[in-house]
């Protein structure tokens, strides 16, 4: 049998880890229920599927125009709208179209967003159609593993590289993220995407014009995008500091006897590289073509988009104890604030992630200029003696480290700024992740390196299989934890904490956020089905309308299960309720008790102990 | 290292969950209380984050009126059921006369002496004289009992009423009397029998209106009238939470004496302020 070449084997290992990514979230993902987000961009990708529906239709009748007139493009593309652009939500749409099991003309035909026609002829690879809107999303998070592989393996030996894959998937909250029809997912493979072809077009041209296009598409995805070239300039900067370096008085060597002049370097100043040109030209207009919302009036739509942003309400979320609803007004909570998303990662990721992060983070401090990251593998020294704004990166060494600490860093630095909202918790700065997932391979490689030179040094000299067998062996162990921390999270990847905060319990010990939305419902929807209360007179507290829809599409609730409406006065129209379990809902359960007159809930829904849903009937059990 | 701290955390994540408390665990925990539990005991969950899981199996032993208390100090006995080593803060003071474990639960029971309520301002809500006044203390307007509130004329929301709020996060049981502009809300009791001490807590209500709004509340309290009354002044803002006050009212010891609670503010936009009293031995 012939055998595969080195690259040969890194794609296997490629399409092996994204393979796995897919199944193990599928397997996973109908245990966790609908947020709001999620519910409201089920509606939406449906509505979007139903512009290219009409679309084939105009086509046929050869009025294409009617599709793309002001009214055509509004009917559908306004759902969502300006909230956010729709890449992926109209990936969800088209996925759901082709490949959910149709039973749309049965007793749930009124429940779609959309009229439907007629029994929708599909692929039907899955049973729930939430399961064919999520598989976009879940393909991104392939896509993102096979990345850090790819791009790990440019400084680290195979097991190393393999294990930061392994690594980023395998951390409870973003494994949340990463199998829902959201875009903190999506954006975390895009902001990845945008450093590799950025990092890749340091040395080769192709990835300059392909990183405009990348970007544009992430801009596509969710806004974090306009972040991602604030964390690029201070890199490249930092690379080519030797330009600006060029232009500070020359330097004397000592001043006694002998001394000499330094050699005065040529001056210059840093090029504008092509990938910052073609990010800057593709990346708006691809952003502009994608989103027909946007073409009817370009300015002013263009401008509410940002403004929704800009301008964004702070959500309640809780922190250290304190429920956080506005920017913080005192010195002693703008310092609590400040703390968040280092604390919320310290206490997310899983620990032995983050220390092997902590060693890499040694690693490449320690690194010398033009040598490799990890012995053995290849090395940054300059490839050629001139630069180039078409190869930027090819004369200096890249600077890897500083690449890997501001892509890290970056994005928990901004939310760190008191005045931004932290309502997202972990999920806004996720993009982090991945790059951390590769400092912490780096980590990894750096302690399997030492750990086989101890060996061979010692009793086992002669070794030398188990010596080549330590690093894969070592890496099994040491994604062992997040592997089976983020399997003991779900489906309530939110609620849960690490090692160091304790767990479920110790977190909410803490006073950290337990969850928000409305997802965690799920578990206990035949509970709810099953209450002869819940047909027509249920308080569904956080769950979005569009989410019991979709309940009720997939058959998980009775056609028949009410919904009584919102806040105080919903509760006043039921029978039946269900309270989340969120600092700021405490006002919720005190209508609870005032208007069914009992404080004694019927069921709690509970994850080792720590309440997460609890449900209240009036009068009492 | 890495390798001993990845093997620890692959078994506490693998053991966790076997060590959370059970249901049969709450249950015979619950049986327990219910044996040995006497009118007037509180029961508290530690941490405070299970109180959930409590009520669901003693909720009827721990009315509106014990989960919204004003605060821990009336109740002479007090059942503790904790996790992970937990204790609640209204379980520290006082002797342990009972602890069992059940499974991942402990129960204690602490006995102190309890503070004697003499005369609780919540309770008696429909008690009360509400006006309206302005700024020299002259009545603008009086307001009447309607039935689930006292409510003034001309302004919707220039009521009294005894209500579950939300202060901090978490629930009490209070009158809520929300300030109106340029003038006093008083809530007056003509006859409150009075012990050693007043104990009074204030705060504002609801979350949202916290978030929408930052103008302080004043609170003053008169307790007795003429020249010997008792004048105490406090003013409450959304960082301040469920904000205790206690009066010296020693020398009014017994005596049945008009206490008065005035409310304003320079910015009463969307405050919800709320309030609880007792009169203690």
């Amino acid at each position: 049998m012939k055998r595969l070449s080195p690259r040969g084997v890194d794609w296997g290992i490629t399409f092996m880890l994204a393979f796995a990514t897919v199944a193990w979230l599928l397997a996973v993902e109908g245990g966790q229920g609908f947020g709001r987000d999620e519910g409201q961009y089920f509606r939406a990708g449906e509505r979007y599927w139903g512009w290219f529906e009409e679309l084939g239709e105009n086509l046929a009748r050869g009025q294409i125009a009617r599709s793309f007139s002001a009214s055509g493009i509004d009917h559908y593309w306004s759902d969502n709208a300006p909230d956010h652009p729709v890449i992926m939500k109209t990936l969800y749409g088209l996925s759901w179209r082709a490949f959910h099991r149709c039973s749309c003309t049965g007793p749930a035909r009124g429940l779609h967003p959309i009229p439907v026609r007629g029994r929708h002829a599909t692929l039907p690879l899955f049973a729930r159609d939430s399961t064919a809107f999520r598989f976009p999303a879940i393909l991104f998070s392939a896509l993102l593993v096979a990345m850090v592989w790819r791009f790990a393996r440019g400084f680290l030996p195979r097991p190393a590289a393999a294990a930061a894959a392994v690594l980023t998937i395998a951390q409870p909250h973003y494994f949340f993220h990463a199998q829902i029809s959201c875009f903190d997912g999506p954006i975390t493979t895009m902001a990845f995407a945008v450093g590799f072809a950025y990092w890749k077009s340091l040395r080769d041209p192709r990835w300059g014009l392909a990183a405009g296009a990348v970007f544009g598409v992430a801009l596509g995805v969710k806004h974090n995008a306009w972040l991602m070239p604030i964390f690029l300039v201070p890199h490249y900067l930092w690379m080519r500091r030797a330009d600006l370096l060029s232009w500070l008085p020359r330097r004397r060597g000592g001043g006694g006897e002998g001394a000499t002049d330094t050699p005065r370097p040529k001056r210059r100043l840093p090029r504008v590289p092509l990938v910052f040109v073609s990010m800057l030209v593709l990346g708006p207009i691809v952003f502009f073509l994608h989103w027909p919302w946007l073409w009817n009036a370009p300015a002013q739509r263009t401008r509410a988009y940002l403004n929704r942003h800009l301008q964004h309400e702070h959500y309640n979320f809780e922190y250290a104890g304190l429920n956080w609803n506005n920017p913080p007004v005192t010195t002693t909570r703008k310092l609590i604030r400040a703390t968040s998303p280092f604390v919320e990662t310290g206490l997310t990721v899983p620990v032995t992630t983050l220390m092997l992060a902590i060693a890499g983070a040694v690693v490449l401090a320690r690194r010398r200029r033009d040598a490799a990251v990890v012995a053995g593998e290849p090395s940054e020294a300059p490839a050629a003696d001139a630069p180039s704004w078409l190869r930027p990166g090819v004369d200096v060494d890249r600077a890897p480290g500083a690449f890997l600490l501001v892509q890290t860093l970056g994005p928990i630095a901004v939310l760190a700024v008191p005045s931004t909202p932290i309502f997202g918790g972990v999920k806004h700065f996720l993009t982090a992740m991945p790059y951390l997932a590769v400092v912490a391979g780096i980590g990894l490689a750096a302690l399997a390196a030492k750990l086989t030179a101890g060996l061979a040094a010692g009793r086992f000299a002669d070794g030398a299989r188990l010596r080549a067998a330590l690093p894969a062996a070592f890496a099994v162990l040491v994604c062992l934890p997040a592997v089976t921390e983020t399997q003991r999270s779900h489906p309530d990847g939110l609620s849960h904490y690490n090692l160091l905060a304790g767990g479920f319990a110790g977190g909410a010990s803490l006073g950290m956020n337990r969850q928000f939305w409305g997802y965690s419902v799920a578990p206990m929807l035949d509970r709810i089905d099953a209450d002869p209360a819940s047909k027509g007179t249920m308080y569904w507290h956080d769950v979005i309308h569009d989410a019991l829809s979709m309940y009720k599409r997939e058959g998980r609730l009775s056609m028949t299960v009410g919904d009584t409406g919102f806040g105080e006065e919903g509760i006043r129209r039921s029978q039946l309720g269900i309270l989340f379990h969120e600092k700021h809902w405490a006002l919720y359960e005190g209508w609870f008790w005032e208007i069914y007159g009992t404080t004694r809930p019927v069921f709690v829904r509970a994850r080792e102990g720590v309440p997460l849903v609890t449900m209240y009937r009036r009068g009492g059990p | 290292m890495i390798a001993l701290l990845a093997l620890t955390e692959t078994a506490v994540a693998l053991i966790a969950p076997w060590r959370a408390p059970r249901d049969a665990d709450w249950a015979a925990a619950a049986r327990e209380i219910r044996a040995g539990f006497r009118a007037g005991d509180l029961i508290v969950a530690a941490p405070g984050w299970a109180d959930p899981i409590l009520r669901l199996h003693l909720g009827d032993l721990i009315p509106v009126e014990v989960a919204g208390r004003l605060d821990d100090d009336r109740y002479g006995r007090v059942w503790e059921v904790s996790q992970r080593g937990a204790r609640a803060d209204g379980a520290r003071r006082g002797a342990v006369a009972l602890t069992r474990r059940f499974g991942a639960l402990t129960v204690r029971r602490v006995e102190r002496p309890a503070e004697i309520v003499a005369y609780d301002f919540v309770a008696h809500w429909t008690d009360a004289e509400v006006t309206r006044r302005n700024g020299a203390g002259a009545t603008l307007m009086a307001c009447r009992n309607v039935g689930d509130r006292i409510q003034c004329p001309d302004i919707s929301y220039n009521f009294v009423r005894r209500q579950i709020v939300e202060v901090d996060n978490r629930l009490r049981q209070a009158l809520l009397a929300q300030p109106v502009p340029g003038a006093f809300v008083v809530v007056a009791f003509p006859a409150a029998r009075l012990g050693s001490k007043l104990i009074v807590a204030a705060g504002l209500h609801n979350t949202w209106m916290r978030k929408e709004a930052r103008g302080p509340v004043d609170l003053r309290v008169i307790v007795g009238a003429g020249t010997g009354a008792r004048d105490t002044s406090v003013t409450v803002r959304n960082e301040d939470g469920w904000k205790p006050i206690t009066i010296d009212t020693s020398a009014l010891r017994g005596q049945v004496a008009p206490v008065r609670f005035e409310v304003s503010s320079p910015a009463p936009y969307a405050r919800h302020f709320g309030f609880a009293a007792e009169a203690r031995e």
